[in-house]
């Protein structure tokens, strides 16, 4: 028999962490008389800020060592998880590897009966929105708290690691149990909290346990691409490039629809149009060029390749004019221009609705993790200059 | 071949000139229309780039010549050259040829069919000028087309042929020729030059077509593409080297055609063969001493002879075979260094060897290492290896001996 276990992760913010939780279910799970292994996807690229990446462990009670490895390790994805961690529920909108493969559903190898455990202060049904139709059961736990996100060297230590061992043990016990985590911890550190951080995950996720039913979540029309053979296409490795130049107007520049990284992101880039005074930065800083001229001198913004650096957000000289709000919040990728051109008011109702009081400030490189400063409701086309001291403060609050 | 011989009014050949092969091979730059060099100085290559821009000075030949700051950026030029439609050629040596190696293998791996000379030189340490095979072959496992000339005629010719053959819609594969440093790089033999117009019968304008960068045509070359797409390029490049056989085949009937049949066989040259019994095999400028040794054990009633290996990759399998499998026994000259590998022995016996192996019959095979670091290699020393050769013909359990010629000690 073999367990699967597959981490969800951002990439720089949690490799450390993804890898810390990987492999120390083999750790806990040797120590109970199993075999396993864990390893990453190698085709990640991690070092990318945010781009979804997998973390795999393997554990096999009865299997020698060399048959597990030959089972899972000579593979460079899985093709099932008894349970894929979420350690950041913006994923759970799906996750693009390298090219090629198009966006994937977050519980794409979740198994009949297995687990899917997300790190996140939503309710089931708010994530369910964006997760796919599985043909079976298998069960949603909730494990409540922020994205731990920290730097390339580091994880933070916000017990998120303590409490997925916990939560691990209570969704399956077979992969790991819940005395070999504490035990484990104990022995490691000899400090109470992060036993207690372990246990309380279990109890928790065995409280708030959600059965995912065939009808629940929504339609997934996810097809793994058929990838031409050897002489079914150009040599040389030459690709055909994205149209040259660009249309006036959304979705008027051309990007490559075969890797579009929009799921990268955790924040989008929401924009009062009313307030923009049309300086051109976030058209020009944008590194990903997600933003189209529209013919009213506007920028309109292409979210399937936006990554949510922020960077239009910390370029803006309009506070207000453009914040990053939580992905989690959006439903699809439509053209905000569109709406705002279509019906102004209801666009700025909307955007302040998004928006809502509290702006979050996300890591810079190896902060301590998001902040939440206060924001303003706007009125209608007053422009107030954005204070560099505010977000300034806000950083160096960070590090 | 004559000066006089006309083909559809068009004359064949410009004029007659005492040339280098350094010399020779800018003359076939200059008429095979080249439009980008890219040049830095590494002895014995300094001497082609030397002779092309004095023909770009003179104004007989209209090209960009870019100096670079190392191989490195060289062979990156010419290769961005020709990825955007310019026929292109650099060169390089020993070291140099090696500190390009990156650059080097992207060309391939891109299918652009830019002509480089390599003008054979020892690897440091320590350091030398003379020749050795070891910079050359160093490509011989990443996608390149590589021959040897023996002749500054050949250099010149191999030049007009190899882009003949590496742009080629059915290879596009970048082509080394090499030439034995100092012995034909540097030394001055009558060449016949080309007419202009007769080249232009045989040299068809460089088009790579769908794969030119172009404003108009807009492509991306070499993206990430990790382990869903590398195994099916690899593919590809497995698939050119094969077609690029028959390739040869046809430009060197087409060039014959034009030129008088200066190739009869194109992959390699057999010298009094016929009847042989035993024969020496080697790349480049041995083949001199090799063949005198052959007319003077001939007068001694010695069924020998040469076989004068021009094309190495793609390797002529089928042919060779044939050909060597006549033969008892094959002595196999290396000069070049493949130390530790089977047999201790250098890296054409291993070649050689493998291409016998199916044969049921197949020869004896000995291997000389000799002439290492442009140490002389003189008709003495090529007796002496059909001496040994001729011993071993009887003893199949001397198969795969290498011996060391004109070492001291």
């Amino acid at each position: 028999m073999i367990k699967r276990i597959e981490i969800n992760y951002r990439g720089i913010f949690q490799k450390n962490l993804a890898k810390r939780i990987g492999s120390d279910i083999v750790i806990i799970a040797s120590r109970m008389g199993q075999v396993g292994f864990s390893n990453g996807r190698y085709s990640d690229s991690p070092e990318r800020n945010g781009i979804p990446c997998k973390y795999f462990t393997f554990v096999s009670p009865d299997l020698p060592e060399e048959e597990l490895e030959a089972e899972c390790g000579a593979k460079l994805d899985i093709d099932e998880a008894n349970i894929s961690v979420v350690l950041d529920d913006t994923m759970v909108k799906g996750v693009e590897p390298w090219g090629w493969h198009g966006i994937r559903p977050i519980n794409e190898k979740v198994v009949d009966g297995g687990a899917l455990l997300v790190v996140s202060r939503k309710e089931p049904s708010d994530l369910l929105k964006f997760i796919g139709q599985k043909p079976y059961n298998y069960r949603l736990a909730l494990l409540e708290g922020d994205a731990s996100l920290a730097g390339l060297w580091v994880y933070k230590d916000d017990l998120t690691y303590e409490r997925i061992l916990g939560a691990i043990a209570a969704l399956d016990p077979q992969i790991i149990f819940l005395a070999a985590v504490t035990d484990y911890l104990w022995d490691k550190t000899h400090e109470e909290h992060r036993v207690r951080a372990a246990n309380e995950a279990y109890e928790a996720v065995q409280n708030r346990l959600h059965t995912v039913t065939p009808s629940d979540g929504i339609e997934w029309p996810h097809e793994v691409p058929v990838l031409p053979k050897w002489n079914e296409f150009g040599e040389g490795a030459a690709v055909p490039s994205v149209k040259r130049g660009f249309e006036i107007g959304p979705r008027g520049q051309s990007r490559n629809p075969q890797f579009k990284r929009g799921t990268t992101k955790t924040m989008r880039p929401v924009v009062r149009f009313d307030l923009c005074t049309k300086c051109t930065l976030c058209w020009l800083e944008c590194p990903d060029e997600c933003f189209d001229p529209t013919s009213d001198g506007l920028y309109d913004i292409d979210y399937e390749y936006c990554v949510g650096c922020g960077k239009c957000a910390e370029v803006c000289p309009v506070k207000e004019c453009i914040v990053m709000v939580d992905e989690l919040k959006f439903e699809d990728n439509s053209s905000p221009w569109e709406f705002h051109t279509r019906d102004a008011q209801g666009y700025i109702t909307w955007a302040e609705e998004k928006k809502g009081q509290e702006r979050v400030v996300y890591p810079f490189v190896t902060g301590t993790g998001m902040e939440v400063v206060p924001g303003e409701t706007v009125p209608v086309g007053k422009k107030l200059s954005a204070k560099r001291e505010t977000r300034g403060k806000s950083k160096r609050a960070q590090a | 071949m004559s000066d006089t011989q006309l083909l559809e009014d068009v004359q064949l050949y410009e004029r007659e000139d005492l040339l280098t092969g350094c010399q020779a091979v800018s003359q076939a730059v200059r008429l095979a229309d080249v439009d980008v060099i890219a040049a830095y100085p590494i002895r014995p290559y300094t001497e082609v780039m030397d002779a092309i821009s004095k023909l770009i000075a003179d104004g007989q030949l209209d090209a960009e010549y870019i100096i670079a700051d190392s191989e490195h950026s060289q062979f990156e030029i010419v290769k961005h050259a020709s990825s955007v439609g310019a026929r292109a050629f650099a060169g390089s040596s020993g070291t140099g040829w090696m500190y390009g190696f990156e650059a080097l293998v992207v060309t391939a791996t891109d299918r652009l069919p830019v002509l480089f000379l390599v003008g054979n030189r020892a690897l440091d340490d320590p350091g030398a000028f003379g020749v050795e095979h070891n910079d050359a072959l160093s490509i011989r496992d990443m996608g390149w087309l590589l021959c040897w000339a023996t002749t500054a005629q050949e250099a010149l010719e191999h030049v007009l042929l190899g882009y003949r053959i590496a742009e080629d819609r059915r290879v596009r594969m970048p082509m080394a020729l090499a030439m034995d440093g100092a012995f034909l790089t540097h030394s001055q033999h009558m060449v016949k030059i080309p007419s202009p117009e007769a080249v232009q019968k045989f040299l068809p304008p460089y088009d790579l077509a769908e794969r030119r960068l172009h404003p108009d045509n807009p492509i991306s070359i070499a993206p990430q593409v990790n382990e869903d797409w590398v195994m099916e390029l690899r593919r590809q490049n497995w698939d050119a080297a094969r077609r690029a056989r028959q390739v040869i085949l046809e430009s060197y009937q087409e060039f014959n055609q034009i030129f008088g049949n200066r190739y009869p066989t194109p992959f390699f040259d057999e010298f009094m063969t016929e009847d042989a019994e035993v024969v020496l095999v080697g790349l480049g400028t041995v083949a001199m001493p090799a063949r005198t040794a052959v007319r003077r054990l001939r007068e001694q009633g010695h069924k020998v002879g040469y076989v004068n290996l021009r094309w190495f990759r793609p390797f002529p399998t089928e042919e060779l075979r044939a050909c060597l499998g006549r033969f008892r026994a094959v002595g196999v000259i290396d000069r070049d260094c493949a130390h530790g590998s089977p047999d201790d022995g250098g890296v054409l016996l291993h070649e050689v060897r493998s291409c016998l192996y199916p044969l049921r019959n197949r020869p004896v095979a000995v291997n000389f290492i000799l002439g290492l670091g442009g140490r002389d290699v003189s008709i003495n020393d090529a007796i002496t290896m059909y001496e040994a050769t001729m011993q071993a013909k009887d003893a199949e359990t001397l198969d795969g001996t290498v011996r060391w010629l004109g070492v001291r000690g």
